[in-house]
C-alpha cells in the first residue's frame, strides 16, 4: 500500500531579486514500511522535500497526499509524524524522561501510557539508566539516540531524518544506524532519511533516490539485498559505489552546464 | 570535601575579604574627615540600632517599598509589552526605536521632573515617573532575550505538533526565564534608586524623604543609618527572592 503520494511537486522562492527552484516537478511514491534515502550534494532540494512530507512548509505546488488524504487534512487528524535532526534537539532543561514525555504529550497520549513507551524505546537504544539524566551529562552520540528514541516512543506512521549521523564520529553512527534498524524492525515505520553518505544510505535503505537540481535523476533499488545487513555486505558496497557513479556523474554534467565554454588561446 | 564544596568556601573567603576591605577603607577615611562629613561605621552601626526601634524607619520604609513594587509593575509590564512588539515585528521595532534611544538618552531628572508637572506632585506621578525611566532599558533587555530564543527547538516542537501552549510553557518559557529574572533584577536595582529620587524631590514620607531630611539637618550619620537599613531590606529581597528564583530556573544547568 502507498503511504506517501507526490505529484508534480515543485518549489521556488525569490532570493535577492533572483527565482531559485528548489524541487521542480517531483513525482514519488513510497509504500507502508519502505526505507527510503534521499542523497544528493547540498543544495539539491532533499532537505525542502523531507520538510513538506514533515507538514513544514506548505508553500509548494503540486500535490501531497498521504494515504490519499492531502497532507494538511491527515496531520490534523491525528497522523504522526516524527523527526529526527541532524543535531538531537533536546530540551536541555529536561530529563530524557521528560523530553520523551514533551512529544507524548504533544502527540496527545494518555498519561497512563506515557512510562510505558519511554521505557520501551529508551531499552531498545540502551539509555535506560540514564532516564533520569539531562543532556548536557550525556555525549554527542548518546543524544542522538535518544532523539531516536524520542521519535520512535509516539509510534510514527512516518519517520523522517536529516542527515542524522552526520556529526557523528564513523563508530558512533555505525551503532546508532543498528539501533535506528532494530527499531525499524520493531515498529515498521515508513522511514524517509536524507543522507550526503553514499555507503550509510546503501546500508539504511530499501530504495535510494538520488537527487540533483531540485529532480530525482535516478533510482537504485535494494529491496533484494537481504537484511539485517552487514557493514562487509558486498551488495551494500555495489550499491553505494553506484550511488558515487551517479553523483559524479551529476557534478560532471553541473559543472559543464555552469562554466564558460573554454575558448583556444594563442600561445 | 567535594571541589564544588570547596570553590563555594573560596568564595565565601573572598566575600568575606572584600567586605572587611570596604569596612577598612570607610573606617580610614573617617579618621581623616570630621565625623560631621563621614561618621564611622561604628557610630552609623549605633544609630542604626537607634533607628530600628522608632516607629518612623518602618513606616518609612514600608511606604517606600509600595512604592517601589507599584512603579516595578507598572514598568516592568510596559517593558514586557514594548520589548515583546520590537522582537516581533520589524516595524515596532523601527518604530520603538527612536523612543527607546531617547529614553535612554535623557537624563532622569528631566523625566521625573516632566511627570511631575504633568500628573502633579502626588503618588501617581512619584511611581509613574520612577516607571517610566526604567522602560527603555528593560525593553532592550527583553527585546534581546526574545530575539535569541533557538529557532532550531521550536521546529522541533512543530514536528512533533505540540500545542502553542506547550510550547510557550516547555520550549520558549525555559528559554526566556534567565532573562526575565536578570531583568527583572536589574529593573527592580533601577527602580529603588528612582524611587528614593522621586521622594526626595517631591514627596513628604518615605526613605528618599527622610535621607533629604536628615541631610538638610547636616546629620550625616542618620543620612547613612537610613540608606544602610533600606539597603539590608533591598537585599534581603535579593537574597531571598531573586536567589530563590535563580536557583530554580538553572537548576538543570547544575545537572
Amino acid at each position: 500500500m502507498e503511504q506517501i503520494q507526490i505529484y508534480g511537486l515543485s518549489k521556488s522562492f525569490d532570493s535577492g531579486g533572483v527565482r531559485r527552484t528548489v524541487l521542480s516537478d517531483v513525482d514519488l511514491r513510497i509504500a507502508v514500511g519502505e526505507v527510503v534515502g534521499l542523497v544528493g550534494p547540498s543544495g539539491c532540494g532533499k532537505s525542502t522535500l523531507l520538510n513538506i512530507v514533515a507538514g513544514l512548509d506548505l508553500a509548494h505546488t503540486g500535490s501531497v497526499t498521504i494515504q490519499g488524504r492531502p497532507i494538511g487534512e491527515q496531520l490534523g487528524a491525528g497522523f504522526r509524524v516524527a523527526y529526527v535532526f541532524q543535531e538531537p534537539r533536546l530540551l536541555p532543561w529536561f530529563t530524557l524522561t521528560q523530553n520523551l514525555a514533551f512529544v507524548l504529550e504533544a502527540g496527545g497520549f494518555a498519561r497512563s501510557e506515557w512510562a510505558g513507551r519511554i521505557a520501551t524505546v529508551l531499552e531498545a537504544v540502551n539509555l535506560a539508566e540514564f532516564r533520569d539524566f539531562y543532556p548536557a551529562q550525556l555525549s554527542g552520540g548518546m543524544q542522538q539516540r535518544a532523539a531516536i528514541a524520542r521519535a520512535f516512543c509516539i509510534d510514527p506512521d512516518i519517520l523522517l531524518l536529516d542527515e542524522p549521523f552526520s556529526a557523528l564520529d564513523e563508530l558512533t553512527a555505525r551503532t546508532l544506524r543498528q539501533s535506528l534498524l532494530a527499531l525499524w524492525e520493531r515498529f515498521r515505520t515508513t522511514v524517509v532519511f536524507v543522507s550526503h553518505n553514499a555507503y550509510e544510505a546503501a546500508f539504511l535503505a530499501d530504495r535510494i533516490l538520488v537527487m540533483g537540481r531540485g529532480a530525482i535523476t535516478q533510482e537504485i533499488d535494494l529491496c533484494g539485498t537481504p537484511r539485517p545487513r552487514s557493514y562487509d555486505d558486498t551488495a551494500v558496497f555495489e550499491a553505494s559505489k553506484q550511488v558515487i557513479h551517479c553523483l559524479e556523474r551529476q557534478a560532471g554534467k553541473d559543472a559543464a552546464a555552469t562554466s564558460p565554454s573554454p575558448t583556444p588561446r594563442k600561445p | 570535601m567535594s571541589p564544588r564544596f570547596r570553590q563555594a568556601s573560596a568564595d565565601a573567603r573572598w566575600t568575606a575579604a572584600s567586605a572587611a576591605t570596604l569596612l577598612a577603607l570607610w573606617s580610614l577615611a573617617s579618621f581623616a574627615l570630621p565625623a560631621a562629613v563621614l561618621p564611622s561605621p561604628l557610630r552609623v552601626l549605633a544609630a542604626m540600632g537607634a533607628l530600628v526601634q522608632t516607629k518612623a524607619l518602618w513606616t518609612d520604609t514600608a511606604v517606600t517599598l509600595g512604592r517601589i513594587l507599584m512603579a516595578f509593575a507598572i514598568g516592568m509590564s510596559a517593558a514586557l509589552a514594548l520589548g515583546t512588539a520590537m522582537a516581533l515585528s520589524r516595524s515596532a521595532g523601527a518604530f520603538f526605536r527612536v523612543w527607546i534611544v531617547c529614553g535612554i538618552t535623557v537624563p532622569a531628572i528631566v523625566t521625573l521632573l516632566t511627570v511631575y508637572m504633568v500628573v502633579g506632585m502626588n503618588e501617581r506621578g512619584a511611581v509613574l515617573g520612577a516607571a517610566l525611566t526604567v522602560v527603555p532599558f528593560l525593553a532592550i533587555n527583553i527585546r534581546e532575550g526574545l530575539k535569541s530564543i533557538d529557532p532550531r527547538l521550536l521546529k522541533m516542537a512543530q514536528v512533533f505538533r505540540a500545542s502553542r501552549a506547550q510550547i510557550a510553557r516547555a520550549v520558549v518559557g525555559p528559554q526566556i526565564a534567565p532573562m526575565l529574572l536578570a531583568s527583572a533584577r536589574f529593573g527592580l536595582g533601577l527602580v529603588w534608586k528612582m524611587v528614593l529620587f522621586v521622594e526626595l524631590l517631591g514627596r513628604g514620607d518615605g526613605v528618599g524623604f527622610r535621607i533629604e531630611y536628615y541631610f538638610q539637618l547636616f546629620d550625616m550619620t542618620n543620612v547613612l543609618a537610613y540608606a544602610l537599613c533600606f539597603v539590608l531590606v533591598m537585599l534581603v529581597i535579593e537574597v531571598g527572592v531573586f536567589g530563590v528564583l535563580e536557583r530554580r530556573i538553572f537548576r538543570w544547568r547544575r545537572g
